[in-house]
């Protein structure tokens, strides 16, 4: 399949981050993250004070892309769910779309399958405004214009 | 493919480093993590096995210039060289804005790093893309090495194309050529983003 480019506009955004909220007060899970499939992290919520999301999004796509191949050797499309338990935190991740996965880390303080039940309708919620959001042109006003010589000067000045 | 965020005003793209085993990928992100500050670059994740070839991928993410506005974020990825994981090399690839092939210059390598590069091009048919499509550069590795094969017959061999892609020669272990290759990738992916796109790809040859 061919992957599609994601523009998130402020009032994709605003959706997307009151869909998490719900999710995240009516589940009781803790923190919820919106993840693109090849890895980048498109949205979160929660207390993410000393949380990793950058590298835990990387690395949940890739274990989802893992378990999806699998699937495939089993003659299944796909495991649209994916749960790892540990002593205090735990870890459900379920499919939004083709592009995108919901992470979401709960406690002892609520049960995978609240948190199951309640990602289903988060998924399917969020899954209607990224279906918005990639069909939308991208805004000429920032991405119409070639850049510019400044705009292209090398990010990183090597070490001397 | 990248992630443009109006509200967080970021641009996330995903640049992978392919090519045979011991190629020197890793080395590659390794140098790049120990140059940069704390504040342009997070953690280096490596799954690998017991005696540091990679398994499954490398993992570092970079921040770079702000474009109109627009925080700019590489993430950079490395995928095993060894050809029986070929399955989660085509993993990594998915949804990449720029691929660097870091080819080893030994001449005993040569056939291993045509074998990747042809094993590159089948992964991207599988996501229905092309390296004529992706921001992409060459990157000739372990120029420090003896027994080197000359940059002219790499080129003849690994950039024989219609439009040569940028080239790089690299001593990674060392640094040479590692960040004049993230920049003219970066450079690129970015590019891709705006106006008709991209660089000219025989812009740096």
């Amino acid at each position: 399949m061919k992957l599609r480019n994601t523009v998130i506009q402020e009032q994709d955004a605003a959706r997307i981050h009151e869909i998490l909220s719900h999710f995240l007060g009516d589940s009781g899970a803790v923190e919820a993250l919106l993840i693109d499939r090849a890895g980048q992290l498109m949205a979160m919520e929660g207390d993410s004070q000393a949380l990793d999301a950058v590298s835990i999004s990387a690395l949940a796509a890739a274990a989802y892309s893992s378990t999806a191949a699998m699937a495939q050797l089993l003659g299944e499309p796909e495991f649209s769910v994916l749960f790892h338990e540990g002593t205090k935190r735990s870890i459900h991740v379920s499919t939004v779309d083709d592009d995108a996965i919901l992470l979401a880390i709960f406690d002892h303080r609520t049960t995978v399958g609240m948190v199951r039940l309640l990602a289903g309708e988060a998924t399917r919620a969020i899954g209607g405004v990224l279906g918005e959001a990639r069909v939308r042109p991208k805004p000429q006003a920032e991405f119409g214009v070639p850049l510019n010589e400044t705009e292209s000067r090398a990010a990183w000045t090597p070490p001397s | 493919m990248s992630v443009i965020n109006y509200a967080q005003r970021v641009i996330d793209f995903k640049i992978v480093y392919y090519g045979p085993g011991m190629a020197g990928k890793t080395a590659n992100l390794q140098y790049i993590h120990r140059c940069l500050p704390n504040g342009n670059r997070g953690n280096m994740i490596s799954l690998a096995t017991g005696d540091d070839r990679t398994i499954y991928f490398d993992f570092l993410p970079v921040t770079a210039l702000t474009v109109r506005g627009f925080q700019t974020r590489f993430q950079l990825y490395t995928v095993p060289g060894q050809v029986q994981y070929n399955a989660t090399r085509r993993l990594v690839l998915r949804g990449a804005d720029g691929l660097v092939f870091v080819a080893d210059s030994q001449f005993e390598r040569l056939r291993e790093n045509v074998e990747s590069l042809r094993d590159l091009e089948a992964n991207l048919r599988e996501y229905e893309s092309t390296l004529d499509e992706i921001p992409y550069v060459l990157q000739y590795n372990k120029r420090d090495l003896p027994n080197l094969a000359p940059l002219s017959y790499l080129e003849f061999v690994l950039n024989r194309r219609a439009a040569r892609v940028p080239f790089f020669e690299a001593s990674a272990i060392d640094g040479k050529g590692v960040f004049e290759t993230l920049n003219t990738v970066s450079r690129m992916a970015l590019a891709s983003e705006f106006g008709v796109g991209r660089e000219r790809r025989n812009e740096a040859s």
